[in-house]
Parts: structure tokens; C-alpha cells; sequence
């Protein structure tokens, strides 16, 4: 294998934050002599990468197997990337250095619809053809995962396959599957035959894309499955969390341990995807948590260690976890973290025990709407007195930093529930300070965080038209006006951005030509305010004859085919219309793993139960 | 905090590709190489507790250094040949430590001791042999003051200030190599750097330099 180090190094002395390329952290794994070489590529920065749990799970994974390597690539800025294209030098992987296209395998993550422009960026630097239908025998096996896999047709030509949910046995199967396929001396097209009969792998080229009225169907002649269903894991006691993850000299997001104490959530907010397509919960048990965290702190000598998944606080034995934990870090100046938090005293007096009394940095609500018809419409459990109470017990326990989250445009959204959110703000500005003590209340600080509503594939409101821009701007201003001027810091988030996240999110196969045409004008690192060029894209929709506005802010007929319906997350149709008909209908409909089961089919489907370490919870 | 602590001195080196390190990245790189080394380090007191730990000067991103330090206080004491083996077994090659030894709370901080730095700068190019870049130097040393732009705004050295004693140049294959020593203080400091390039710059030589390693920190007066 060629080691690029010599040519890389001195193109690092004219880039920003060279850290970036240079590898040899702690924790970095090299295997130098195993033969079956894997890159697992994130497709944007290395301080966004490295942030990713998802990779650090596989990475680890697979430098468990026998014969295997796997190494990290992410993309080069725009500095380094002109500098390699410059000097000659394609896309290498972290550890060895080696050419990325001479990997056996490419793992590319689907982060966010704005990255795929990078996609193409890593692929054209690595000198590995665009296209599936463009790669001979000889070129890298190139595979996706991730959130973005439950509609992968934007970016289905760009993949040979695209592995469709958890990846921890998955990735073990196909690698297993390719190295045999490699032994018998198959050609690509008999590979990636092979590959389509491993669970939970979508091979896109065996497919016809779906029309109007006909969802994808395989080929004629291909065993490749109808439906194409996601792969989950049992239970997650059988995948322990890497002790020994990358350790970043970079300051990176989310510079920390994390433990994944739960998977899955199914409290059932009928916008969320995640909500949805990670079914059926599966909480790990409070001595693995413990166990993992102390080992990864002990490893790693991270600072802080958080405690991640959709839903923290709903863990059946989070209490526990926490005062183990507490008692076991205190004295030593490590804090615990857990994200965003349930709405309710419970959740402050865990976000209590996770400080120990040292630092209280700001807690995150996610109300999401500003009215309880809204929220009922959207099933979010809940009520705005629970809201203030927790902001009076928050603010009474000393906090003094509260972060809102909402969404503008919601499926029946009026004008009073955009002015819903500023009214809520008051609200929560007044309860916050008359739980302070006046000369405190200088201190207090509000944050309200407006996104877009992005109907989602796989989500109940899959069918729903998004809000065309002029009209999310003309809400924003709204808002803004029925906002608190003093106390309060409001972000919205750019409705070009979310107008194009909308139709990438639902598009079709067609869509690829659109993403490539983007890209050879100079689109990269679109996720980035200061890369992100509107126009760029409107310019290559038009050009590739497709409508973004339809794509985005027209409603889909239930009974028509959509271009995702050949891949399934468990969760049936039937559960997600009736879903849709109780949130016009303003019924709520309760979370499975407190209340019964709900019947959106993900245990039936998959062979899989909700792992719960209580046995119960509520 | 423990009443008693004790002051570790470690002294480690920054190299190879570590260099491009930045110094704020060696210092969590060093927090975090304490901690997975199992030392009982001591907390500052407050509401944000952090190890107590100091750093010597900063070294920029792409220098590389074999002798920098940094303080870090125990709450227990160790033996400093058992601490070095701890550290040493939790630390990235590139940042490994060399010494460890136990400093009176009487000494100042590292960065008020250690105001003489001490570098190696290899200049590379066709026609950057020692001749050529000594007679830049002395060119830029004849004006006994230089003028560098600094985030925009020009910054001037008082060259008889900033450099203590005067560089010398030596052969190096593929170019030259300056051994030269700057003092850091209050008012800035002078990148090596900055300045070679300024004296290839003054003989049109076509040279660049192509690495810079600080040998060494040391006090004023000693030698």
C-alpha cells in the first residue's frame, strides 16, 4: 500500500488547522499488515466527524475483526483540497496514509442532506468514478449508512449499496460477504448481487426507481428483495461502548466520553424521523452504562463524559445511573452531561444530580409548538403548565440559562401559534423570574431556537407539503414581533437552507444529476453558512428540468407511490396514516414503553422487543 | 484541594507530525495524558473546577520543541522516575514526556522564568547554503531593528533586545541551519521564522525555511 505521507506534508504547513490530516491521536488504531483494508469516510470536516458515535462504533468494530483495518477519512477543507488537487495528491486515510482508492471498501456516512455535495467532493479527490454504473472490478467497494438511508435516492447512484439501519452486525456480514465474493474471484456485478442478499443491504443498481404509480422494484432476474428491511440489533448489551475512542487534539463538538445509554424513542412526535426509524427502545442496563463510562473516562482521559441517546431522562433507572456515577467521578473535576431534557421536575432534579452541585450550564426544552392544539397535533406530550413549573423548579434550583427549542410551519399551523411561541417565551421569562432572587434576575437568559418543519421520509407527516419560503418568512416576522425584546435570544433557522434540506429529503433518483451539477460548479461543504449558495442549487434544479418548489412544498397522495417505499424501517403504513388522521383529528396518541403497545408494527416486523433495564417504566 | 500538593515539573518534547499541533491542542493533549496516567492531580477551587496545571511558553503550530514544560500539582506524592513511567505510557509518541521532577511552590511560573529560547531553523533551497543566508542575516542585523506585520498592524523589534546573542549559520544538507536565540517578554516575541525569512528575503536567495525545532528554554543568565 502507498504511504501519501511524504507528499502530504508539506502542503500542511500552508493550511488551516493542519491537526486535521495529521493523525497519531490517542486512541488512533494502526494495523498495517491486515490485509482487507477499509476507509470510513465522514463527509465534512474532521472536529464534525470525530463527533459522530456512529463511527467511532464502527470504527472500533471492525478493527475487531480478523484481516481487517479500518481507518478514518473525512473531507479536506477547501484550502487542502485545492492543495491536493494542486500537488497531485488524492484523498488518503488518517492512519496509514494510504490512497483511499486502494481500500477494499469505502464507508461513507449520510449525515444530513446538505453533505451530499461531499460525497462527490471525497469521491472525485479519492479518483474513484462518480457513479456505481461507472466502477470496474478493480475499484473500491463504495457503501452508505446512516439517518439520511430512509429515502437514499437522492444519492443512490453515487453507492454500490447502502447498508439501511444499525450497523454493529451488519458491517461484520457484508465485510464477510465481499472477502469471500474477493476469494472466488466474482466480478462487481456478481458482488454486489451477493452483497443484496446480506439483511438490511440495499443494492440501488438491481433496482427500477419508482415511477408515479409503481414503488422501486427489483430488477427482473435479481434475487434482491421487494422491500429492502432495516437491520437492528437485539439488544445492545452485545455491543459494549468502545472504551478507547479516538481522542481529538483538535477542539472538535462534543470534545467528550459519551455513553449511549438508550436506543430508540417512541414518546411518538409525529414530525421526528430519528422518533421513528430507531425503533423499538432498547435502554442498556444501569451497570453497563457505569461500567462503560468509567472505562471510557479511564481510557480516553476526557473531562467530561455525556450520557446520549433521544431521550435521557426516560431511561427506567436513569436516577440510579446518575447518583453511581456522580459518587464515582466526584473530586476528580470530571462532569457528567445529558442532552436536552424531559419537560418536567424529574428532568431538572436529573440534570441536579448530573452537576453534583458544580457547574449549572444551561438546560434545553424542546416544546417544539407554542399552543396545546399544535402540540397535540404533532403528539408532543406536553402541557405549558408543565413547562413553567419545571422552568420555576429550574430557576428555584439555581439555573440560570434555558434553552428552547421550536418549530414554524407545522401541518395546521396558524398565525396564533407562531404568536403561540412568543406568548410561551413571556411566560417562561416571568415564571423564570419570580423563581430568581432579584439581584440574580440580570442574569437570566432565555434562548428560543425556531427551526423549519422538514416533513421527513418515514414519519406521519411523510405526505405533508412544506411551507414555501415566503410564507416561513412572513411567520418568522411574526414571530419576532410576539417576541420578548429584552431577556430573550431568538435564532430561526434560514428558510433557503430548509426549503433545499425539504426537497433533497423527499426527492427521487433524478435528484442525483441535480447534487453532481452542484458540485462541478463548486458546491461544497454546503452545511456551511458561509459555503451555502442558494442560487447554486436553483441554477442546477432548473438546468436538470426538476421543480424544487413541488418537491418541497407540494403535499404527496397517500395513494401514490413514493420513492422510498421499497425500504422499510419496520414501522407499517397503515400505523403511520392512522397516525397522520389522529394528528389532524388533535389526538394524542401515548409512548409504547410506558403505556402498551401502540401497533406501529417495528416489533412485529423486525423480531425484535423493547429492552427496558426496569422492566418498566412510568 | 489537599493542603499539601506537590509541584511536578514534567518536560516533554513536540515532534514529528505533533508539531502541527497547536498550543492550546498540547495543553488538553497533556490535561488528558495526566488523567488517563492515573496521577492524583489536584483541582482548582471554584465553580468550575479544573486540574491545577501550568504550561511554559507557547510554541506555534508547525514548530516543533524537545525540551518544553509544563507544572502540574499532586495531591500524593509519587516517585518522579514512577510519574514519567505513568505519563509516558499515556502520551502520543510525538508528546513524550522526557523528565519529571518535584519544584519548590517558591519558584516562579515557567513562563516568568524561561525568557531565552533557543532554536534550530533549516533553511532548504537551491541556492540557501550558509554564505547566502549569513549574509542576509547580517544584512537584517546591520538595520538593528525589523518591522513585521502583525494581524495587520506593523510591529517593530528592537533586534539588540530580542535577540541576545547574535545567530550563527552552519551547513545542512539540502541548505543551511541557524542556531539562534530570542528572549520573550512582556513586549512579544520574535518568530524565528519571521525572521530568517526576512534575511532570505534581503539576498533574493531562492531558499525557504523548511522547519523550525526550539532546542531548548532556559533563564536569563544561564548558559
Amino acid at each position: 500500500m502507498t504511504d501519501l505521507w511524504p507528499v502530504v506534508e508539506p502542503l500542511l504547513a500552508r493550511v488551516e488547522r493542519p491537526a486535521r490530516y495529521t493523525d497519531r491521536e490517542w486512541g488512533a488504531l494502526h494495523r498495517p499488515e491486515a490485509p482487507y483494508r477499509v476507509a470510513l469516510l465522514y463527509p465534512d470536516t474532521y472536529e464534525l466527524g470525530m463527533a459522530n458515535s456512529a463511527l467511532a462504533i464502527l470504527y472500533a468494530r471492525l478493527n475487531t475483526l480478523e484481516g481487517v483495518a479500518a481507518e478514518r477519512v473525512f473531507v479536506p477543507w477547501v484550502d487542502m483540497g485545492a492543495a491536493m488537487r494542486e500537488a497531485r495528491v488524492p484523498l488518503f486515510t488518517l492512519e496509514s496514509c494510504m490512497p483511499v482508492a486502494e481500500c477494499d471498501l469505502l464507508g461513507i456516512t449520510l449525515p444530513y442532506e446538505l453533505t451530499y455535495t461531499n460525497i462527490l467532493e471525497a469521491l472525485d479527490l479519492s479518483g474513484v468514478p462518480l457513479r456505481a454504473a461507472e466502477r470496474s472490478d478493480g475499484d473500491v467497494l463504495v457503501i452508505g449508512g446512516g439517518p439520511c438511508v430512509f429515502n437514499p435516492e437522492p444519492v443512490a447512484e453515487f453507492f454500490d449499496a447502502i447498508l439501511i439501519g444499525e450497523g454493529e452486525d451488519a458491517v461484520a456480514d457484508i465485510v464477510e460477504a465481499h472477502r469471500e465474493a474477493k476469494a472466488a474471484g466474482l466480478s462487481r456485478a456478481e458482488v454486489l448481487e451477493r452483497l443484496s442478499s446480506v439483511q438490511g443491504v440495499y443494492v440501488p443498481s438491481l433496482y427500477a426507481p419508482a415511477t408515479a404509480d409503481v414503488p422501486a422494484r427489483p430488477l427482473e432476474g435479481s434475487r434482491a428483495p421487494a422491500r429492502v428491511v432495516k437491520r437492528v440489533v437485539q439488544t445492545l448489551s452485545a455491543h459494549a461502548t468502545p472504551p478507547c475512542p479516538v481522542v481529538p487534539f483538535m477542539d472538535v463538538i462534543h470534545d467528550r466520553a459519551s455513553v449511549e445509554i438508550l436506543r430508540g424513542c417512541s414518546r411518538g412526535c409525529r414530525f421526528c424521523q430519528a422518533g421513528m426509524v430507531y425503533r423499538p427502545v432498547r435502554e442498556r442496563t444501569p451497570d453497563e452504562i457505569v461500567r462503560d463510562a468509567l472505562a471510557q473516562l479511564r481510557c480516553t482521559g476526557h473531562e467530561d463524559v455525556s450520557l446520549t441517546s433521544l431521550s435521557t431522562t426516560d431511561h427506567s433507572r436513569i436516577e440510579e445511573v446518575l447518583r453511581r456515577l456522580s459518587a464515582a467521578v466526584r473530586g476528580t473535576g470530571v462532569a457528567l452531561s445529558l442532552p436536552s431534557l424531559r419537560v418536567d421536575a424529574f428532568g431538572v432534579e436529573m440534570a441536579r444530580l448530573a452537576s453534583s452541585g458544580g457547574k449549572k450550564s444551561g438546560l434545553t426544552f424542546a416544546p417544539e409548538a407554542g399552543t396545546q392544539r399544535l402540540r397535540d397535533v404533532i403528539n408532543k406530550n406536553v402541557s405549558e403548565e408543565d413547562l413553567l413549573a419545571t422552568v420555576r423548579v429550574a430557576f428555584g434550583a439555581g439555573w440560570r440559562r434555558v434553552k428552547l427549542y421550536f418549530m414554524c410551519g407545522l401541518p395546521t399551523e396558524t398565525d396564533d401559534d407562531v404568536r403561540g411561541i412568543g406568548a410561551l417565551a413571556w411566560k417562561v421569562l416571568d415564571a423564570a423570574r419570580e423563581a430568581t432572587p432579584p439581584a440574580q434576575r440580570g442574569g437570566i437568559r432565555i434562548g428560543v431556537s425556531v427551526s423549519v418543519f422538514v416533513p421527513k421520509a418515514v414519519t406521519p407527516f411523510q405526505w405533508e407539503g412544506q411551507l414555501p419560503m415566503e410564507e416561513v418568512r412572513r411567520r418568522q416576522a411574526i414571530l419576532r414581533d410576539a417576541m420578548p425584546r429584552k431577556g430573550v435570544d431568538l435564532h430561526w433557522h434560514d428558510a433557503e437552507v430548509s426549503f433545499l434540506e425539504g426537497a433533497l429529503a423527499r426527492g427521487g433518483r433524478d435528484l442525483s444529476r441535480v447534487i453532481e451539477r452542484v458540485w462541478r460548479e463548486g458546491g461544497t461543504f454546503d452545511a456551511w453558512t458561509e459555503r451555502f449558495s442558494f442560487a447554486r442549487w436553483m441554477d442546477a434544479f432548473v438546468a436538470e428540468g426538476l421543480d424544487a418548489s413541488a418537491l418541497a412544498t407540494a403535499p404527496r397522495d397517500p395513494d401514490a407511490a413514493l420513492p422510498w417505499d421499497h425500504i422499510s424501517a419496520g414501522v407499517d403504513r397503515a400505523y403511520l396514516l392512522s397516525e397522520r388522521e389522529a394528528a389532524m383529528g388533535g389526538r394524542t396518541t401515548p409512548d409504547c414503553t410506558f403505556d402498551g403497545c401502540t401497533g406501529c408494527g417495528v416489533c412485529q416486523d423486525l423480531g425484535v422487543d423493547i429492552v427496558l433495564a426496569g422492566g418498566s417504566r412510568g | 484541594m489537599a493542603d499539601t500538593t506537590f509541584r511536578l515539573r514534567v518536560t516533554y518534547g513536540k515532534t514529528g507530525r505533533l508539531r502541527f499541533l497547536s498550543h492550546l491542542e498540547v495543553t488538553h493533549a497533556s490535561e488528558r495524558s495526566v488523567r488517563r496516567a492515573g496521577l492524583a492531580y489536584a483541582v482548582t477551587q471554584g465553580f468550575n473546577p479544573r486540574m491545577k496545571v501550568a504550561f511554559g511558553p507557547a510554541l506555534p503550530v508547525g514548530t516543533a520543541g524537545l525540551a518544553e514544560s509544563y507544572d502540574v500539582w499532586l495531591t500524593r506524592y509519587l516517585p518522579p522516575a514512577d510519574a514519567l513511567g505513568e505519563l509516558r505510557r499515556a502520551t502520543p509518541d510525538g508528546l513524550a514526556p522526557i523528565e519529571a521532577r518535584y519544584v519548590s511552590e517558591r519558584e516562579p511560573s515557567l513562563t516568568a522564568a524561561l525568557t531565552l529560547a533557543e532554536y534550530e531553523v533549516v533553511v532548504g533551497g537551491p541556492d540557501a547554503g550558509p554564505d547566502r543566508v549569513r549574509t542576509g542575516l547580517e544584512a537584517v542585523l546591520a538595520d538593528g531593528k525589523l518591522t513585521l506585520q502583525h494581524k495587520g498592524t506593523p510591529k517593530v523589534f528592537d533586534l539588540a533586545v530580542f535577540l541576545p546573542k547574535e545567530p550563527t549559520v552552519g551547513e545542512y544538507p539540502g541548505g543551511s541551519m541557524v542556531r539562534m536565540t530570542t528572549r520573550m517578554g512582556a513586549s512579544g516575541t520574535l518568530r524565528p521564522e519571521a525572521f530568517i525569512s526576512e534575511a532570505i528575503r534581503r539576498t533574493s536567495a531562492d531558499g525557504a525555511v523548511t522547519s523550525v525545532t526550539r532546542t531548548g528554554l532556559r533563564p536569563e543568565g544561564e548558559s
